[in-house]
């Protein structure tokens, strides 16, 4: 597999007044040219962390990271954050859950979307502008020639992220990192947002990082996911796999738990007990296991490994679904 | 709120300061000095750390330290009033308008837009001259009159000033889905607003009365110097005024008081800002 | 002014809340109006739970709130238990208001953060002296364990040192403090983690078993409300686009907006992933909203119909309310 973003053992952790927090413990991922990942977590998993570091957007005095992240031969952990930037747009490109603190509210949409066609790939105004109007038409903005002109407060929600993600395609990027891109979204945009993004993915091949707290959102728009639970990536493998035989009790409570359009009407949901864990505080052995129904006393005394199927599902649990005690 | 073990140390030295400054403002007079008033006929224009005079005379023969602990009680007590009233009077008025809204805070926002519009040293200049002459000019004016003049003009200077602070902040508590619930629970508009709404502003109101201590000291000292402020240099603003006539002969008549009012300003604004600072950080956190 | 129908109302005598042409506006500047709720009538039985969906916009918070008379509507009947709360004198709304109790989304802001639990709970029973300070002591232990928590563990702490979890159950502790007979619960998980959630869907069924509570419950999430609700009622723009029983409306959804909505969930299965046409566009401003039918600008079904007349609420199937001129059936 030719990967095109490798994360190896990365662990990312931050000083706070209350302790410290590590956010991102041992995560290894390898991401191949043209694959969609999805990351899905809770609050508190260290997904928005993980993909921050990815892109190699975590630097300061107060974050500890070890671990290499390389991107396309390029190994974002040892470089400037100047250095980092350049990879941006034509090699990876973002859109974020708020699109309005990412979009600058004096500019017109026009100016925004040109500007990186200028300063990246040194087009003229005029080229750039023509460009910026087929990006809208390409995400499917009506009358994306009026919308040249508008500022970004005139925009709907769904419209802004559209721009974003034509803000974000309009260098050929290789890779994708969309971070809850719909959770601000109603249902029907969100649906739309999706949709736009599968067919984006299939015409210009590019590869996708979707990080998500829904595990609905990343069944029908990514090729792999990646379960993360306190921090660590409890559970990996191909999407179709990972839903039809999961492994970790984790991603099957939490399947069970949450509201669902075809739940049996008036029947009592299944909730997972207890609360997420304290991030500076992850202690010994399993984290799930004070909130797991199969968790045996070796749970929580022994951290569990990363362990392997044949078929490469990952999954990190001493009794792993379908396994006999 | 305030954790005193991570005080930094401008933190210690403003609140030292601003400690010694309320004790010599309030014990002041029970130290063993003669009045402020008396006049040491041989030691006219004296230095500083000279026997018997620490940090020297004026050219009238005013013991300076006297004088300056003199002063003290004068402008701190008058930058209290002015800021108590001014914010008592102020919030009362902020928060009122705020948790109405409609008409009474449209009438208010547009008072108090009035009062800021209007430079703060003309306003007080503008009260003080009226309300503190004598019809008949060869009168003199009470002292205790031009005191109460001015700590009244500088408290309507101040009004607006925390007036806009409260009402902002009100507005912004007013909206928490708390006060919704305290309304649904049947509780009355008036205890919302002393349990639920006051409480919460009143953090950031004390931040801005900080900074407002400075501004008043300098707004006393500014009018002193104007010749409208207290009458023979009883505050440190008279003090600076009487001195700047000197200030060739004896410099450091204008420079004593000049640093103590530079260290208090500096004082109450860095407290203030401490104090927003801490603010935030509880924000932030809720 | 053309209502939105009247057919889904029921004249039972179990009913103890019914709204009759709501309307609340909003004024934004000088001759900006925004109607959020428009025209808008329903009922609630006792003991039923209602659930209202709808996307941003819609006015369902609005609605819920007006119910509340948090602001009062504009105009339209309010009657709960027989009175109508429009009319109330204040002092008298203010001691109708307790019988229905509302909770927020956002669980932190819904909690003073100067206050302790103790007090919090303590706030409602203190106001109308529920009992010595004793007796309160006692109900208030017991209204902590009730939600799941240890009341010895939480009464001196602060809101802010809770999980939105956390803070939601004393939310729910706080509203049944004065004995509700209704609860309005406006999108009570939507800020929550989602291996929380059910856990707070299951404890707001719990307490209307155990309580025998109305709930209205508010959410822009057809998914959530499934488990709890015994009837849906989906807005838009202000109106009524769809009420029946959840059995009904998401096995056969009579109109074309509900089946939208439907179909936009996603579903975490990757073998069933439908793939329908979508819903085109987004909604329209409230502030000018179309003639006729709410819905007809986005809507695959739209004709003349729909742009000259507002379709009325009616009976399609059993049970089954719709305002549409062309329903699915």
């Amino acid at each position: 597999m030719n990967s095109l973003l490798s994360i190896k053992d990365l662990n990312v952790s931050f000083d706070t007044p209350r302790g410290m927090l590590e956010a991102v413990r041992n995560v290894d991922i390898e991401i191949a040219a043209g694959m969609s990942v999805g990351i899905v977590g809770e609050s508190g998993s260290g997904k928005t962390v993980l993909s921050r570091a990815a892109m190699g957007l975590l630097q300061g005095s107060n974050v500890h990271r070890t671990g290499t992240v390389v991107f396309d031969g390029h190994e974002l952990t040892a470089m400037t954050r100047p250095e980092v930037r350049s990879h941006f747009g034509t090699g990876m490109a973002m859109i974020f859950q708020d699109p309005m603190t990412a979009l600058n509210p004096v500019r017109r949409i026009g100016a925004q979307i040109s500007e990186s066609l200028i300063f990246r790939l040194g087009m003229s105004k005029k080229d750039a502008l023509k460009r910026s109007l087929e990006l809208l038409q390409l995400v499917r903005i009506p009358d994306a020639k009026s919308m040249l002109r508008k500022f970004p407060y005139q925009l709907s929600g769904g419209m802004r992220q559209r721009v974003m993600i034509a803000i974000a395609i309009s260098c050929n990027p290789k890779l994708l990192f969309a971070d809850e891109p719909t959770t601000a979204l109603d249902v029907t945009v969100q649906a739309q947002i999706l949709q736009l993004l599968r067919e984006l993915r299939e015409d210009l091949g590019m590869a996708m990082v979707l990080v998500t707290h829904d595990l609905g959102v990343v069944a029908g728009n990514t090729d792999y996911v990646a379960v993360m639970y306190a921090g660590q990536v409890v559970e990996f493998s191909p999407t179709t796999k990972l839903f039809a035989d999961m492994r970790m009790p984790y991603t099957e409570a939490l399947l069970e738990s949450i509201p669902k359009i075809d739940h049996p009407a008036g029947k009592r949901l299944l909730a997972i007990a207890g609360r997420l864990p304290d991030p500076t505080d992850r202690g010994s052995g399993c984290s799930f296991a004070p909130r797991c129904r199969y968790s045996q006393a070796k749970c929580l005394e022994e951290s569990p490994t990363l362990k392997t199927d044949p078929d490469g599902h990952l999954y990190r649990c001493l009794f792993p679904i379908g396994e006999a005690l | 709120m305030f954790n005193i073990s991570k005080f930094t140390k401008p933190t210690w030295l403003s609140v030292s300061w601003l400690g010694l400054m309320l004790f010599l403002a309030v014990f002041g007079s029970l130290l063993p000095f003669k009045s402020w008033k008396f006049v040491y006929e041989n030691d006219l224009g004296v230095v500083p750390f000279s026997p018997g005079h620490i940090l020297g005379t004026d050219n009238n023969g005013y013991d300076l330290l006297v004088s300056l602990v003199a002063g003290t009680r004068m402008s701190v007590f008058i930058a209290i009033t002015a800021v108590s009233l001014g914010g008592l009077i102020g919030s009362a008025l902020g928060i009122t308008a705020a948790f109405v809204r409609g008409k009474v805070d449209t009438v208010m926002s547009t008072v108090f837009n009035v009062g800021l519009a209007v430079p703060n040293l003309v306003l007080a200049l503008a009260l003080v001259s009226v309300l503190a002459t004598n019809v008949d000019i060869n009168q003199a004016v009470p002292t205790w009159r031009r005191v109460m003049v001015l700590i009244i003009s500088l408290t309507i200077v101040l009004i607006p000033i925390l007036g806009r602070i409260a009402r902002g902040a009100t507005l912004s508590w007013s909206g928490r889905d708390f006060v919704t619930a305290a309304r649904s629970m049947g509780m009355r508009d008036r205890k919302i607003i002393m349990k639920h709404i006051v409480p919460n502003v009143l953090p950031a109101l004390i931040a801005v009365a900080f900074l407002a201590v400075g501004v008043v000291i300098i707004a006393e000292a500014s009018l002193s110097i104007l010749g409208v402020g207290i009458p023979d240099g009883a505050s440190w603003g008279g003090m600076i005024a009487r001195g700047r006539n000197d200030l060739e002969y004896s410099p450091h008549v204008l420079y004593i008081p000049i640093i103590v009012l530079a260290i208090t300003v500096i004082s109450t604004n860095h407290l203030g800002d401490v104090i927003r600072a801490s603010l935030d950080r509880r924000e932030s956190k809720v | 002014m053309a209502g939105s129908g009247i057919a889904h109302m029921r004249n039972s005598t179990d009913v103890v809340l019914t709204v009759r042409d709501l309307v609340v506006e909003f004024r934004l500047g000088k001759d900006r109006v925004v109607r959020a709720v428009s025209g808008l009538s329903f009922d609630v039985v006792k003991g039923e739970v209602l659930a209202i969906v709808g996307e941003s916009g819609c006015g369902k918070t609005t609605l819920g709130r007006a119910i509340l008379q948090l602001p009062p509507p504009n105009s339209g009947e309010v009657i709960f238990e027989g009175t109508d709360l429009t009319q109330l004198p204040k002092e008298n709304l203010r001691s109708a208001r307790t019988a229905i109790q509302m909770i927020f989304q956002d669980p932190i802001s819904s909690l003073d953060p100067r206050m302790t639990v103790k007090q919090l709970i303590d706030e409602p029973l203190e106001i109308w002296q529920r009992g010595d300070e004793q007796e309160r002591s006692v109900r208030i232990n017991e209204l902590l364990n009730n939600v799941g928590l240890d009341s010895e563990l939480v009464l001196d702490r602060h809101a802010y040192e809770f999980s939105g979890g956390q803070c939601q159950r004393i939310s729910i502790a706080r509203a049944l403090a004065l004995d509700p007979r209704m609860l309005i619960c406006d999108e009570p998980v939507s800020a929550l983690d989602v291996s929380i959630q059910a856990q707070i869907i299951n404890l707001l069924q719990d307490m209307h078993d155990r309580y025998g509570l109305s709930i209205i419950f508010i959410s822009h999430d057809l998914a959530v409300v499934k488990a709890i609700s015994n009837r849906v009622m989906v807005m838009y723009l202000g109106k009524i686009c769809e009420v029946a029983p959840p059995e009904i409306l998401y096995a056969k959804p009579a109109h074309h907006y509900t089946r939208a909505l439907l179909n936009s969930v996603p579903i975490p299965d990757p073998t069933r992933q439908t793939r329908t046409e979508l819903l085109q566009g987004e909604p329209p401003s409230p502030m000018n909203p179309p003639t006729g039918c709410r819905f007809r600008t986005r809507c695959a079904a739209s004709s003349v119909l729909c742009t000259q007349e507002e379709p009325q609420l009616r009976e399609v199937s059993p049970g089954q309310f719709v305002a549409c001129h062309h329903p699915i059936i």
